[in-house]
């Protein structure tokens, strides 16, 4: 058994951007959404539609695959583990999730990986995020 | 922080100072925008001339905290000719608060129609022929997808209210948020400004991470949790429907009585169970009290749908529901969406609209005026015509109805039922004289003001007795501890969460010693500042009054007693009179 997020009620919702918020300030001590690991989408002239995009936490995660110095490698459990020293900067980590999950520092120009810590659903207020158990039998 | 960005549309330049002086002495939000707009000194200017100004200003917590999320604008009202101030939550504050903005100052007039887009201290101007005309829903679609921004945009933009120039025209604010009160959206339409876009690159950093974490989490945990926020969470403001309705307060028909024989229709809990669509929020706010409300209407041979997101609030619900005898959800849903994408403040809207009804049943005005509509109170099919028209601005009798109820009055007779306060449409309780006291006398003639309904609603439950000068003292009290609020910008919603306490320590935890005494004094300035800028600007203080329909009426605390209001404007005025001197 491992626990990864997961987006269980996207519908719930209300764009708070709680969780975007969570993340940047735990990990980067800012007041900010610019640096969370995970991103809410607004959609243009859709009122109230959001999207959310958050690492899943793959097994065999194909930005890792992507990652032309090993810069990403497989996190157990499921997801990468980021090391910063071998990244190029490519951005082909990004292009390779199709969830459009991960993120990217675009002033560090590297990958914001998500940790699987769950301090984003923590502050969701409507139960849309969660850290679930996942059994891969 | 503490930096303005200051637009000359005219000129297409800008700039960008810092001003800490300012932020030390006036904090932010509400105080500092004062501060500028007095120094403007706008005593002869035109609210609709180039000179004009538009301020946006938000607070030292605004993006570090919970709820903090409203923006101020500050103008001179063409609606009143005085003071204008409106706030907005969505996204504005978060995008300015990215941007490294604590003000933004537009002042000018674009030769052509144009939008603006404030990308960190970078504005670019663009012409905005293509989408003039559109609605205020169509243009942030229109722009959410054109225009490109550095982080998470905020949109701020007229309908076509604003362009026509009426004086009730609204700015919206992202979705189903507004500058609603006051006629912001004519100052930027005589601009020939469709629209403002404002995004941020910024990281603004969390000095000390420790401190900073306790008071945000007990902020938030106090939003999730506490009774405090439950019931914007839950019902959102409609849920006052009913209360107000059981102690006589719901105005109806033009204020004609305080009880609604269809509030169940209309109420809170019949919107939640029977219309919303869902919920959503302002950037930084767990609480979600934005209600949206979903129409279906049947087209083609009633075999197709099509579906609405309408927000709803209390305040609209009363204004273009109750105020008009509409019955149906439906019904007011409709006319809701028409003064949407119009660009209207709803309030303002639904206060004309009863004038005009009551007018009308009088014989002030007939079906000369209207080109053959017969207005009765309970037709939305013929409201919605109306809109129509006013909409389309050509005759004289609609374009006056986009002038509002003041000037309306004015114009055809029935200032005594035309229900506005220092000529700005009234706000939605009949709970007694507090209630219309801090109409008349708040700066921005809102019942956010100083809230005096909840006086009376505490009068009327026994939990207060009656006291002409307690009442009066309870106001001011009131209405100077929110300038604070207003300053830091937190939402109001959130003022039993942000109690002195929370505020001297949120303030502690983004750099900010300030203690109660200083806050009140403070406070204090920004109130003499407010009301000299009111008074130099034509707000008569020795000719105020209700309109005198209101002294018919039973209102929640029961008829009121003429010569005790009368001496309570006498009393209230003389205070304003003496902190006038303190400037």
């Amino acid at each position: 058994m491992r626990k990864v997020m997961r987006v269980v009620n996207r519908a719930q919702c209300i764009g708070c951007y709680s969780c975007m918020l969570a993340c940047s300030r735990t990990y980067f001590h800012i007041a900010s959404t610019k640096l969370s690991a995970m991103r809410v989408k607004n959609y243009a002239g859709v009122e109230g539609a959001f999207s959310i995009r958050i690492c899943t936490g793959c097994l065999q995660p194909d930005c890792a695959a992507a990652c032309p110095t090993d810069a990403l490698t497989i996190r157990e459990g499921g997801g990468v583990i980021f090391h910063e020293e071998k990244c190029v900067h490519c951005y082909k980590c990004v292009e390779a999730c199709t969830l459009n999950a991960m993120q990217w520092d675009p002033i560090a120009k590297e990958p914001l990986v998500c940790h699987q810590c769950g301090i984003c659903a923590e502050y969701c207020p409507n139960g849309v995020l969660a850290l679930v158990e996942v059994d891969d039998e | 922080m503490n930096r303005i960005l200051r637009i000359d549309l005219t000129n297409k330049k800008s700039e960008v100072y810092e001003d800490n002086k300012l932020y030390d002495e006036f904090i932010g939000g509400t105080g500092t925008a004062t501060k500028l707009l007095f120094d403007m000194n706008i005593k002869n200017v035109d609210p609709l001339s180039p000179e004009s100004p538009i301020i946006l200003s938000i607070g030292p917590l605004n993006g570090f905290f919970p709820i903090a999320t409203k923006t101020i604008a500050m103008f001179k009202s063409p609606l009143t000719g005085n003071l204008g101030e409106s706030h907005a939550g969505g996204r504005l504050f978060l995008s300015m608060f990215d941007a490294g903005l604590s003000a933004i100052v537009i002042t000018g007039k674009a030769k052509q129609p144009s939008f603006i887009v404030i990308n960190d201290e970078n504005v670019e101007f663009y012409r905005a022929n293509s989408i003039w005309g559109q609605s205020a829903l169509a243009a942030e679609r229109i722009l959410h997808s054109s225009v490109k921004c550095v982080g998470k945009r905020s949109i701020i933009r007229i309908g076509p209210a604003g362009e026509n120039g009426s004086l009730m025209a609204n700015a919206s604010v992202d979705i189903g948020r507004h500058f609603g009160r006051l006629g912001l959206g004519a100052v930027m339409g005589s601009k020939n400004l469709k629209a403002i876009v404002v995004s941020g690159s910024k990281r603004n950093k969390i000095a000390d991470f420790g401190k900073f974490n306790k008071v945000y989490n007990k902020i938030f945990q106090a939003a999730v949790k506490s009774p405090a926020m439950k019931k914007y969470h839950d019902l959102g403001t409609p849920q006052n429907v009913i209360p107000l309705n059981k102690i006589n307060s719901l105005p109806t028909r033009n204020f004609s009585q305080g009880f609604f024989e269809n509030a169940d229709e209309l109420s809170g809990e019949n919107m939640s169970k029977n219309y919303l669509a869902q919920q959503i929020a302002c950037a930084n706010c767990p609480v979600g009290c934005i209600h949206l409300g979903v129409l279906r209407e049947p087209f083609q041979d009633n075999i197709h749908y099509k579906s609405f997101k309408i927000p709803y609030d209390y305040e609209p619900i009363y204004a273009m529901g109750t105020n008009l005898s509409i019955n149906s959800p439906e019904a007011l849903l409709k006319l809701l969406y028409v003064v949407e994408r119009a660009g209207w403040d709803v309030m303002e809207t639904g206060v004309t609209l009863g004038w005009a009804t009551e007018a009308f049943e009088r014989g002030l005005i007939g079906t000369k005026e209207t080109e053959g509509l017969v207005l009765n109170f309970g037709d939305s099919e013929t409201y919605g015509q109306v809109l129509e028209k006013m909409l389309e601005n050509k005759s004289e009798f609609y374009r006056d109805l986009n002038m509002g109820s003041a000037y309306c009055a004015e114009k055809y007779g029935g200032i005594e039922f035309a229900i506005n306060f220092g000529k700005n449409g009234s706000p939605g309780y009949i709970t007694g004289r507090d209630a219309f006291l801090g109409f008349l006398m708040g700066v921005r003639h809102s019942h956010l003001d100083s809230a005096g309904y909840s006086l009376d609603e505490k009068i009327i439950k026994g939990d207060m007795q009656e006291d002409p000068s307690a009442e009066i003292d309870l106001m001011i009290k009131e209405e100077e501890w929110r300038f604070i609020l207003n300053s830091l910008t937190v939402c109001l919603f959130a003022r039993k969460i942000y109690t002195e306490e929370v505020v001297i320590d949120a303030l502690d935890a983004v750099g900010i010693k300030k203690t109660p005494d200083e806050l009140k004094n403070i406070a204090r300035k920004i109130h003499a500042l407010k009301y000299k800028i009111k008074v130099d600007n034509g707000f008569n203080l020795d000719n105020l009054s209700f309109p005198n329909k209101l002294f018919e009426v039973q209102t929640g605390r029961g008829k009121m007693n003429r010569e005790v209001v009368n001496n309570m404007i006498r009393d209230y005025t003389t205070k304003m009179k003496d902190l006038i001197k303190e400037v």
